[in-house]
């Protein structure tokens, strides 16, 4: 019997009859109609899914549909027959990726609905209108001024730097005695004294921006968050190499780099111009100066942290193994060194020990588990791959070095997730041709932690690489060759990329990435055996790290990243650090619960017997020695 | 049974006060659940954590300490498998020598005398079995004339023995041995005496029905003597003995076991023994002693017990791969097995001659080391000088590993004279290295 | 007082395996022999009993080879000069069959020489080891394979970097392969499944985790074989597989064994020593579940076999 069938779709138009039974990928086929299909055809990648609007189809395959998308119509062309007459809508290629079930795109960042400026920001701006000084009125001007802090807006006690004292008579007079002030108060100690931060001449619209920034140190990636105090919002997020890297990829090679003579405070100078720099590029952004910038909330490990402040860190890395400090005081930006306001707010925010440090409180802080009922586990795909798993009660936590693979760092043609950089990867089984999607949809530069995460998926699912990770050189595809550094896969000839040069995956950048990944897996597994809590107990996997922008969990799964639960309990929550940092930037209470977070974590030290060396040689493996970890890979393996 | 940290988590009082030494009383949970502290250090916990923590605490192998000059110890352990933990108490070696040898002095002295190094440990047997084939008060004063170790009193003779055991004050000896056809006189010789007394039963619910009844006599300290005539059959014994008490924590056989390695000849005793130190005996008596068999049983003891968390090192020093000559290469790694193994079996599978130094980096593999400090230029110029490298080969040039990159300079500071390489990061480059960069 | 003695159900079995091929079974070796089948812990036999007992190997070089210890060259005498004779002396002092290590300096031709000898003078399961280095292993047993098709003989030895050529020719033959490994758990796991991953059914390994000699790590490799055939219980196919070990190798290169001179006197007299220290090494690794052990002297022969009648006996 034939059926007419009729695809649309933005700029498609075909009509075309075939008999029933038909493949629905060839009949578009036929039609004219390109529906790629990366993955040849088997049904695995979901990117060729169509939407039958009309008449009657039978799905062999609705794996990657949920089941709203086959109520919507949605099938997939590859695994779909014609069983009557069809119309069929042909989305945009774009759309059609991101209904993928197994995507996990990480949440827009929304200012907390409980966050009230006036009630919880340590830093506030005031507007004063001092009664003018005249010969029956000899007060001085500090305390003219002192005095309306004290009766206009009950700020008792307020202290001063002497640079704004120098330039407050001006200040004063320029504004014809009013002001606006911007105060930093301790909320939680009333008592305290409030510290002056600028005082501007005039009156400022108090619902206009006043600027905050949320820092994340990693070893890897520094982010940051150019934010509103007032609203809350953020307003710009930068993202750049920690200038550091050239000095070891690590944090021990940077610390014992920075043991050396006049390292501490090289390392320092490159840690702050990757800030100031981003700073700056921020702030152009919202066309602001880095010294309209107030006040700084920074997360980052304990070395970070030493590094930034030029502490010695040499003791992190020694038994038995002591900061220097695990909670720094309050700082301003002229002594951090800052391009803020000079007289800004530095806050470094609490970590727990050598190897757990802020960045890990802020991210148990933003990914909500410690507040969590059920337990939890929290994995940040990072150079010290730290993992935390509990929930309100209880909470351990672990660092194992992963390295910098995931986040594109030490890999051949690696790069950040940021425009050219290849974030997805199908290969075709049959042909072992590739598919890829770029950020921002030009020519490939590299590939960022999403695209590896993918492409070691899709080597390994399709031959290209054993479960070893040895390229197969007896591969039949020209795209497997030998490299300098052993076989290699070619992703993209270099007629297709913006450096015109082949982007590769090597014998080396598997290695880098099974150990990454192996780390991070052995890591978390020692953990929960530690505690004795079976993994498969956790309600919920909370993934952070800055990979891209989103994590394909079935991917991730795929090479023994993640562990193999339902995707569904699997969130990705992004850079999680500087969400912590922006949280404690905004709200004291937050910042309070992030000490409470630390004194509450405790640290386990997985050097400490052969369990982690264990579970790392057995982790060094796709997806795993023990399969039956990995039950849906084991399945996915049979199909291909 | 054994309880995970979680579960003593939530005994303790959750308050994260310190007091204990640690940061948080999960940690301080995590510690008691590898008995690494004692439940003492938390000022706060409740009696009734504590009767449950304590019963959970105790060991299924009741451990029993003979004493003398020297000490053994046997029980107290907790796994089937080493790899489970770690086996604790070495098997004591003991000598059987009869009252009646006129040679007995010289026998004794001789065992008694006998030391041997083994990676810088010395060892010995642990003590004697003295047979009442004779006087036994005699022999023990002969054996106590060259000797101070512990005693093994092989008589079921009430009257003999508590002559023999008067000698002994202050000692602990262990009688042998107490079956159900008499055990009262003896389990009140015991008692008298404070000694350990074997118990030993034509099976193991014999032995079952025996051990309380001595108990009740006053007599806690017990060993068992299980039978089994052949390997397979002791083996069985053992294998079930040791699981009642571990698993079903049947208190009954929670005692260490004594086996006679000797009862089928002198041809198989060493194979007797070797079983009876891996399958959980707590005391091994020998019919024989020559240094050879002493040697290799006191090695292969010290093998079983050795604890497995230990990270797998192999010997630091000079190790000569495909038979270097004085002009091949030189290539330094850490005494981590897995490392060690790895370089060395690129560069073997290679064919290529080199001299592979392996220096003490305590375990650590090349990265964790230099991490900890325990793979420096100090370190290796130290293991190079230590070794005599310098007397082996001609042309004084040596290869890093690559991920070590920055100790180049230092370690051309510390050995002055030497050409320092930075090799390839992974040790399955190492081949083409050697074939292109050294030559 | 009855006791209930805890008494362990394991899901998991070890794979049979049978090495070497009589007449009607395709080639020419007088019995075969198989291992495995074990379904509890070693010798447990109040839970099952032993179905196949562990057999002893001899080993024996294409050529005498110059570091062997002179207590060896004593005991096996002109033998080591003729493949053939000694496999057949190997025999008479015991062996269940017999491994062949070719050497370096064997040609390909030399190599299957060899072997056809060993096979024409002993009607022994054969196990052909290569010299030990990637290229030369792949170049002499290829040859090898293909002149003994059908034999079933164990081709060895395939780690990690080197198991393709020698699997290909394995499963091109129908001969079974030794897979080595490092005194690793997961790493020989791995191996086996990289092996598998290629078409070889799994009973054509026999599993090789490496060991150390008493005194030079055999706690390693003693806790690998345990944890090995634990998993294998607990239902993992991939470490399912009898296990080979190198007793004989590992302790005639220690120098207990070695050598008679210049050592402490506390070591003893020295043959006897030499004898204790295969003997200990290969019965702890007997324990540990090893079901081919490869020994070097008659003496360290009779005795493992004596123990392993004890321990198989009900």
């Amino acid at each position: 019997m034939q059926h007419t069938l009729t695809f649309t779709g933005e700029n498609i138009h075909a009509t075309i009859t075939v008999p029933t039974n038909t493949l629905l990928a060839d009949a578009a086929q036929h039609a004219g109609v390109d529906i790629g299909q990366p993955c040849g055809g088997q049904g695995r990648c979901g990117r060729c899914a169509v939407q039958v609007t009309l008449g009657n189809a039978r799905r062999r395959s609705t794996l990657r549909l949920s089941p709203e998308d086959i109520a919507q119509g949605f099938a997939l062309a590859c695994q779909t027959v014609v069983e009557g007459d069809l119309a069929i809508y042909v989305g945009p290629q774009e759309k059609i990726e991101r209904r993928l079930t197994t995507d996990r795109v990480v949440a827009e960042i929304t200012v907390p609905p409980d966050y009230d400026y006036d009630q919880v920001q340590s830093i506030q701006r005031v507007h004063l209108d001092l009664a003018p000084p005249s010969l029956e009125d000899q007060t001085d001007d500090w305390s003219r001024l002192q005095t309306a802090l004290r009766t206009q807006v009950k700020m008792e006690k307020v202290a001063c730097s002497l640079h704004l004292l120098q330039t407050l008579s001006d200040t004063l007079r320029a504004g014809e005695w009013q002001v606006t002030a911007v105060v930093e108060r301790n909320i939680q100690q009333p008592e305290m004294p409030m510290r002056l931060i600028e005082i501007y001449p005039g009156r400022v619209d108090e619902y206009s921006p006043l600027w905050g920034a949320a820092v994340d140190i990693g070893t890897t990636t520094i982010t940051l968050w150019l934010v509103d105090l007032v609203s809350g919002q953020v307003k710009a997020q930068v993202a750049e190499y920690n200038g550091q890297i050239g000095r070891g990829e690590d944090v021990i090679s940077r610390i014992i780099y920075s043991s050396k003579n006049g390292g501490r405070e090289e390392l320092r100078q490159r840690v702050l111009d990757t800030i100031n720099g981003l700073l700056d590029t921020a702030c152009k952004r919202v066309k602001v100066r880095p010294e309209d910038v107030m006040k700084c909330s920074i997360a980052g490990n304990s070395t970070m942290i030493h590094l930034l402040l030029g502490i010695p860190a040499g003791n992190i890395r020694l038994s038995p193994f002591i900061t220097s400090v695990n909670h720094p005081p309050l700082l301003i930006g002229s002594e951090v060194g800052l391009a803020i306001h000079h007289e800004g707010t530095v806050d470094c925010l609490p970590g727990v020990a050598s190897y757990v440090g802020a960045d890990i409180t802020a991210g148990v802080l933003s990914s909500g588990l410690e507040d969590s009922e059920n337990v939890t586990l929290f994995i940040d795909v990072g150079t010290n791959g730290e993992t935390v798993l509990g929930n309100r009660d209880w909470m351990v936590t672990c660092a194992c070095s992963a390295g910098p693979a995931f986040e594109g760092a030490g890999v051949l043609n690696g790069m950040r997730a940021t425009t050219g950089a290849i974030e997805e990867v199908w290969i075709n089984s049959e042909s072992l041709e590739p598919t890829y999607r770029v950020i921002g949809g030009g020519k490939p530069k590299g590939i960022c932690g999403s695209g590896l995460i993918s492409l070691l998926s899709e080597a390994f699912l399709t031959g290209v690489i054993d479960k070893a990770g040895n390229v197969n050189l007896s591969a039949k595809t020209k795209r497997v060759r030998e490299g300098s550094h052993g076989g290699e896969y070619v992703v993209a000839w270099g007629t297709e990329t913006e450096t015109g040069e082949d982007i590769v995956l090597s014998r080396v950048d598997v290695d880098n990435l099974l150990r990454a990944k192996a780390a991070i897996y052995a890591g978390f597994t020692v953990l929960a055996d530690t505690v004795g809590v079976p993994l498969e107990s956790t309600s919920r996997g909370l993934v952070g790290g800055s990979v891209g922008k989103y994590i394909n969990v079935e991917k991730a799964v795929q090479i023994g990243l993640l562990p193999d639960m339902e995707w569904s309990r699997f969130e990705f929550l992004g850079n999680t650090s500087v969400k912590g940092a922006y949280y404690a930037l905004l709200d004291w209470r937050r910042r309070e619960r992030i000490g409470d977070i630390a004194r509450r974590m405790t640290y386990i030290e997985l050097s400490a017997d052969n369990s982690f060396y264990d579970a790392f040689t057995s982790a060094l493996f796709l997806p795993h020695t023990d399969m039956t970890r990995f039950p849906s890979v084991a399945q996915a393996l049979d199909k291909t | 049974m054994a309880l995970s940290g979680i579960q003593i988590y939530k005994m303790l009082p959750q308050t994260n006060c310190k007091e204990c030494g640690f940061p948080t009383c999960l940690a301080f949970a995590m510690k008691l659940a590898a008995k690494q502290v004692e439940l003492s250090a938390c000022p706060y916990v409740t009696e009734e954590s504590k009767k449950q923590l304590a019963e959970s605490a105790a060991p299924p192998v009741r451990l029993i300490t003979l004493k003398a000059g020297t000490e053994v110890k046997a029980g107290n352990e907790v796994v089937m498998f080493r790899h489970e933990k770690t086996f604790y108490n070495k098997p004591g070696l003991f000598l059987r020598l009869k009252a009646s040898d006129a040679d007995l002095a010289k026998k004794a002295a001789a065992a008694d005398a006998y030391k041997v190094n083994y990676v810088g440990m010395d060892f010995t047997l642990d003590g004697f079995a003295i047979e009442a084939d004779g006087d036994l008060s005699a022999a023990v004063k002969t054996v106590r004339g060259v000797s101070k170790r512990p005693l093994i009193l092989i008589s079921n003779d009430p009257a003999a023995l508590d002559k023999a055991l008067s000698q002994l004050a202050g000692e602990t000896a262990l009688i042998y041995a107490a079956d159900p056809s008499k055990y009262e006189t003896l389990a009140d010789t015991a008692a008298k005496h404070k000694a350990v007394l074997t118990v030993r039963g034509d099976s193991l619910e014999a032995l079952a029905d025996l051990t309380p009844k001595i108990q009740a006599k006053g007599v806690e300290d017990m060993v068992l003597d299980l039978g089994g005539k052949t390997l397979g059959e002791w083996l069985t014994l053992s294998t079930q003995a040791r699981r009642l008490a571990l698993k079903s924590n049947f208190k009954p056989l929670g005692y260490p076991v004594i086996f006679f390695a000797g009862q089928n000849g002198p041809e198989k005793e060493p194979v007797y023994a070797a079983q009876a130190i891996s399958k959980y005996a707590g005391f091994v008596v020998l019919d024989t002693f020559t240094p050879e068999l002493a040697y290799a049983l006191l090695v292969l003891r010290e093998n079983i017990y050795t604890d497995p968390q230990k990270p797998i090192q192999v010997q630091p020093g000079i190790y000569e791969i495909n038979a270097p000559k004085p002009e091949s290469p030189v290539l330094v790694t850490t005494n981590f097995s897995i490392t060690y193994f790895s370089v060395a079996n690129e560069v073997e599978g290679s064919g290529l001659p080199a001299w592979l130094v392996v220096t003490d980096a305590e375990g650590m593999s090349v990265l964790t080391a230099w991490a900890a400090g325990k793979f420096d230029a100090e370190r290796i110029a130290k293991a190079v000088k230590e070794f005599n490298l310098a007397e082996k080969v001609s042309k004084k040039r040596i290869v890093l590993p690559g991920h070590v990159a920055v100790l180049s300079g230092e370690l051309e500071e510390e050995l002055s004279g030497w050409e320092i390489r930075v090799g390839p990061r992974e040790a399955v480059d190492l081949p083409a290295f050697m074939k292109q960069a050294l030559n | 007082m009855p006791i209930d003695i805890p008494k362990d159900k394991w899901p998991g079995s070890i794979k049979k395996i049978t090495l070497g091929a009589t007449a009607a079974e395709g080639g020419t070796r007088a019995k075969s022999i198989t291992l495995g089948g074990q379904t509890t812990l070693p010798y447990l036999h109040f839970e099952a009993p032993t179905p196949n007992s562990p057999a002893i190997a001899i080993e024996i070089k294409s050529r005498k080879p110059e570091d062997w210890s002179p207590l060896l060259a004593e005991v096996w005498g002109e033998a080591m000069n003729d493949p053939a004779k000694w496999a057949k002396k190997a025999e008479e002092a015991g062996a269940d069959l017999i491994v062949l290590a070719l050497m370096l300096a064997d040609s390909p031709d030399d190599a299957v020489k060899a072997v056809k000898s060993v096979l024409s003078a002993s009607g022994l399961p054969l196990i052909v080891w290569g010299p030990g280095q990637a290229e030369k292993d792949n170049e002499l047993l290829v040859p090898v394979a293909e002149a003994a098709k059908g034999e079933k003989l164990v081709l060895g030895i395939c780690e990690d970097k080197n198991y393709r050529t020698i699997v290909a020719t394995a499963m091109a033959n129908g001969h079974l392969i030794e897979a080595r490994t490092p005194m690793d758990v997961n790493l020989a796991k791995q191996l086996n499944i990289l092996i598998t991953d290629m078409g070889l059914p799994a009973d054509r390994i026999l599993m090789d985790p490496t060991t150390g000699a008493l005194g030079y790590g055999i706690e390693y490799g003693y806790s690998v074989m345990e944890r090995l055939r634990l998993a294998a219980l607990q239902g993992d196919s991939m470490t399912q597989l009898p296990m080979i070990v190198t007793p004989g190798f590992e302790a005639w290169k220690a120098k207990e064994s070695k050598v008679g001179e210049g050592v402490p006197e506390s070591w003893g007299d020295w043959k006897a020593r030499a004898v204790h220290w295969e003997t200990l090494t290969a019965v702890a690794l007997v324990e540990s579940g090893a079901d081919v052990i490869v020994l070097r002297h008659p003496e360290s022969v009779k005795r493992v076999k004596s123990a392993i009648e004890e321990l198989v006996m009900a």
